[in-house]
């Protein structure tokens, strides 16, 4: 099956949506933890510009991928925690879909040269 | 739901900003605290270090909050309120253009929202009944005559046995009649609009009485007691509201009907009635096509449609087609909503009535382009600051949408002001107008404005601020880069092209024209206030003679319709001797048509004897005449003496009698000057291909001679020639009655009324008026027309007025460093004047000059004539005086062109 290089779908703009909403299918988290997350699982590879995290969290808020409330950390701040709504669930799952056949398709061509 | 929690995101996101950049600072501070937090303990810095380092991490903090700003969606928002709230600074800052710009803009809504309202209640009215919509009427259309045919009585009794689709199926008769309320001495006597009806039109209205009952079923068979259901207003004046009323005995026409119910206020069903008697329908003649007019009504079943019942009605005529071949052969049943029927809704009709919108519309855009020349100069005026907003980076869209909005805040404040009038217009004035014109009006006509009006007037809002705002506003912005290349916005900006300059001119020759118009109205109805009847008009009383329509059954019409002449004449003459008996009465007569109204118009041709020389006798033209049936006291009663010859006497009203009489008027134009009496005339053939002479008919002898006695009507130009003829009062149908009354007329109109009724309870006295009083309508709705124009007079001029100032400004404003250059080189303050101002003034003087030719064209196409020379002498000092008040515009502007100081205007550059 062959995978069209091609602007990803409009409900997810860029990887960086699909890397917060891995992040938050795990477990609800506020902005900092999801930025963190992101660096440990990638062993630091993937470095969130911190800044853009949040326009992007209230992107996928707005197309109701996440939802938001108020919550207390275990050193007792207030923080506003993430968490996946059940669209943001199916969108990450096809999202992962399309990108592991994107990754496949990437890895056989560069494999072949 | 995912787009439920959408929808509330972005909703939040909107609406509650405070609370959205609240949430965005405590996100960021404690992120910024949990990464400083962080650097700390894993890196072991200090506590500000790590702050530091946590700030440089995040990046610049005010645009990551300007990109969460965008993403709420609230960019445009607070962009468009920013640009309101410039809007109403821009009213307060220019005054002299917000009043201008917005009363004329506020003129076109209103002109906009009236001719809506009164459009869309003739085209689609709503009946103010519950489930009013289903309401609906059948009639039988004729379609050979084209006409509706009316006498339906036979129809009815058939379609209420056999039509299924429409409910309540019932009818009613319009009659006009006395109501006669007799107390032990006192007679109380009013023309009421009473309706017979069926006892189903209380259900179809779903009426419930004030007090006491409607009809039911039992009240419309013959030989049941005789049964009155009063109106409200009836009941207030007379029986002063009195709750003692059921059971008491009125008179209506001539039957004696017991009260047995009051209708609630504004109860009016089937269309304007104020009494209510059942319709016994057994009791009339049932014949088809025979009988009294009737309207049929009904209500469509549960879950029929209009075509069903159409089709179901239209099955039934074609039957009764076969049936009835001699009568029904061409009627066709219809059924139409019973709202529209009033008003014939024919495709052109409706078309004629919508092109009236279209109209208002055109006024609007006319409107708007003018208030648009004041915006542009204003813009043009304010270009440096739109050009530095340019340069900063707002883009053209951007500055368009912001003079947009000023001129929707204009717009908004006019709309505002339109329709408050129109509110005060259609409560004051609307309905005295559509009665002046149309009589009696249906109940739902009730012009008001709707949530229909409001939202078409907001749209007309748009409209004029997108006329006045962007097109100004594209003119301006265009070729903003290449002027801040040029570095300059002072030369080379945009210019007033030609577009312009024709609305500056037409605008100036309506102006010019207005006045005229107002003038010519206002003359018109100084010439019917003081158009002379020949005689003290303001000492006589006026009132109309009729009677009550018989309504037998089965007996021959011919004879029917005899006999109801001879009542009427008996009845007219028993009422003259009544009155003549009272006191202060100097004398009373009867005409049919009163003096200074409406004449019958026929063509005569004159005797062999008074050929016009030069001419043959065949040849000779018909002349047209106006003619009036008098009893032969008429000029005794008016005071008006015979001339030549003899008066009218009672020979001639003898069956041969021949004789007729013609005033002075007549002599003058018809027979030249020359000696009337024994002159004969015969009245001519009206045909359809050309009025010929007709041989069979009789001829006249003018036996007499009198002075004019306002045979034309008082809006009718000229002298209309006059032809009195003999009647015996009443025995051409309804009649006016003129008293001549010592003391003051309209005192005596209550007592006429009762005399009447005493006569014959069925002769109904209506119109009581003083004789000078009779063109009040007329001068009321002509006085309407002069207000309006006066008003579009007014407008106009403010419009032109301040159009030229705004373009002088405009000019001075563009031209600011050419006047400065002129005048450091030496140049006379009337030379800088005469160069800056040519352009307009010629623009206002082809105005003027146009708007005279206006006048003029128009003066000759009314009169049909030339001009005397003391006209030419008037239409150009008029066009003078227009001259100089255009002219007032320039004096601000000139000023301000002489006062620029050279060295200022070259600085600025």
């Amino acid at each position: 099956m062959s995978v069209t290089i091609r602007a990803q779908s409009d409900v997810l703009r860029g990887s960086l949506d699909l890397l917060v909403l891995k992040t938050l299918s795990l477990i609800p988290m506020h902005g900092w933890g999801i930025s963190q997350r992101i660096q440990q699982i990638s062993s630091g590879v993937l470095e969130v510009n911190q800044g853009s995290l949040y326009p992007a969290l209230q992107r996928l808020e707005k197309n109701g991928l996440i939802t938001s409330d108020w919550g207390t950390t275990d050193n007792n701040r207030r923080a506003r925690y993430y968490r996946l709504t059940a669209a943001g669930r199916r969108a990450l799952g096809q999202e992962l879909e399309s990108w592991k056949r994107f990754a496949a398709g990437l890895d056989a061509v560069l494999r072949s040269s | 739901m995912s787009w439920l929690a959408a929808v509330r995101a972005r909703l939040r996101l909107i609406f509650a900003r405070g609370a959205a950049e609240t949430r965005m600072d405590e996100e960021v501070a404690f992120h910024i605290e949990m990464e400083s937090d962080r650097l700390v303990r894993e890196e072991r810095l200090s506590a500000g270090e790590a702050r530091r380092r946590a700030l440089v991490t995040f990046g610049g903090i005010t645009q990551h909050k300007e990109e969460l700003r965008d993403g709420r969606g609230l960019a445009w928002l607070s962009g468009r309120s920013l640009d309101m709230k410039l809007g109403f600074r821009m009213l307060v800052k220019y005054p002299g253009l917000t009043i201008v710009g917005g009363l004329a803009m506020a003129f076109a809504i209103w002109a906009g929202a009236v001719i809506f309202v009164l459009v869309t209640m003739l085209v689609n009215p709503t009946l103010p009944l519950p489930g009013g919509d289903r309401i609906v009427q059948i009639r039988n259309w004729d379609v050979a005559a084209s006409a509706a045919e009316p006498r339906a009585l036979h129809d009815f009794i058939v379609w209420r046995e056999a039509v299924s689709s429409v409910t309540d199926l019932g009818a009613y008769r319009d009659v006009t009649t006395n109501l006669i309320v007799s107390d032990n001495d006192t007679r109380q006597v009013r023309q009421v609009q009473a309706a017979e009806i069926t006892a189903s039109g209380f259900r179809i209205a779903s009426a419930t009485p004030l007090f006491g009952r409607v009809f039911v079923a039992a009240d419309e068979r013959v030989g049941a007691p005789a049964v009155a259901v009063l109106g409200y207003d009836v009941w207030r004046t007379q029986f002063d509201a009195n709750r003692n009323v059921l059971g008491r005995t009125v008179q209506v026409g001539e039957t004696y009907a017991t009260v047995i119910g009051v209708m609630p206020e504004g109860f009016a069903f089937p269309v304007s009635h104020e009494l209510w008697t059942p319709l016994r329908v057994d009791a009339l003649d049932r014949a088809p096509r025979e009988g009294p007019a009737i309207t049929v009504f009904g209500r469509l079943a549960p879950g029929v449609t209009m075509q069903q019942a159409q089709a179901e009605l239209t099955t039934l005529g074609k039957l009764s087609a076969v049936e009835l071949p001699n009568t029904h052969e061409h009627l066709q049943p219809q059924v139409v909503p019973y709202a529209k029927l009033f008003l014939d809704a024919t495709a052109l009709n409706v078309a004629i009535l919508f092109s009236i919108n279209v109209f208002a519309i055109m006024l609007l855009v006319l409107v708007c382009s003018n208030v648009a020349l004041l915006l542009f100069a204003r813009a043009a005026t304010r270009e440096n600051e739109l050009v530095v907003r340019s340069a900063l980076g707002a883009s053209r869209g951007r500055i368009i949408a912001q003079l947009f909005a000023e001129a929707l805040v204009l717009g908004g404040v006019a709309a505002v002001v339109g329709l408050a009038a129109a509110d005060l217009v259609l409560h004051g004035w609307a309905l005295q107008f559509l009665k002046e014109n149309f009589g009696r009006l249906p109940f739902w006509y009730d012009p008001h404005l709707s949530v229909a009006t409001v939202l078409y007037a907001s749209a007309l809002t748009l409209l004029s601020a997108t006329i006045a705002g962007v097109l100004p506003a594209l003119k301006i912005t265009r070729g903003f880069g290449s002027r801040l290349r040029a570095g300059s916005a002072g030369g080379g900006g945009p210019q007033l092209g030609g577009v312009w300059t024709a609305v500056i001119i037409a605008q100036i020759a309506i102006t010019v024209a207005f006045p005229a118009l107002a003038f010519v109205e206002q003359r018109e109805l100084l010439r019917i206030r003081s158009f002379d009847a020949g005689f003290r008009s303001q000492q006589y009383l006026s009132v109309m003679l009729d009677m009550d329509e018989s309504t037998g059954a089965g007996a021959n019409a011919d004879a029917i319709q005899a006999a109801q002449r001879e009542r009427f004449v008996a009845a007219v003459e028993g009422l003259r001797r009544r009155v003549a008996a009272e006191p202060g009465v100097a004398g009373v007569t009867f005409v049919d048509r009163l003096p200074r109204w409406y004449h019958r118009e026929r063509l005569i041709e004159l005797g062999d004897a008074l050929t016009v020389p030069g001419q043959s006798g065949a040849s000779e033209p018909l002349r047209e005449v106006s003619t009036a049936s008098i009893d032969p006291s008429y000029f005794d009663v008016l005071n008006a003496p015979i001339l030549q010859g003899r008066a009218f006497n009672s020979g001639d009203l003898a069956p041969g009698g021949r004789a007729v009489i013609v005033d002075q008027s007549f002599v003058d134009q018809v027979l030249a000057g020359r000696n009337a009496i024994g002159q004969r005339v015969r009245f001519a053939a009206m045909q359809r291909d050309g009025n010929l002479p007709d041989e069979s008919r009789p001829w006249y002898e003018i036996v007499g001679v009198v002075k004019e006695l306002g045979m034309g009507a008082a809006t009718q130009h000229g002298r209309a020639a006059g032809l009195y003829l003999p009647a015996i009062p009443g025995s051409g149908g309804p009649i006016n009655m003129i008293v001549h009354v010592r003391a003051e007329p309209m005192s005596l109109a209550p007592r006429v009324q009762t005399l009447a009724s005493r006569v014959d309870p069925t002769l109904r006295v209506s119109e009581p008026q003083r004789l000078d009083e009779i063109t009040k309508g007329v001068q009321w709705v002509l006085g309407m027309w002069l207000r309006v124009t006066v008003l579009l007079t007014a407008i106009a001029l403010l419009l032109s007025l301040a159009g030229i100032y705004a373009v002088l400004s405009f000019i001075v404003a563009r031209r600011t460093r050419e006047i400065g250059v002129r005048v450091a080189l030496g140049a006379s303050p009337r030379r800088v004047v005469a160069a800056i101002f040519r352009r307009p003034l010629t623009q206002v003087c082809l105005g003027v000059l146009a708007g005279g030719m206006l006048i003029g064209g128009a003066a000759v196409a009314l009169s049909g004539g030339g001009f005397s020379l003391e006209q030419v002498g008037a239409l150009v000092a008029y066009a003078c005086l227009m001259l100089a008040v255009c002219s007032l515009a320039c004096v601000v502007p000139t000023w301000r062109a002489l006062r620029v100081e050279p060295t200022e205007a070259l600085r600025a550059e």
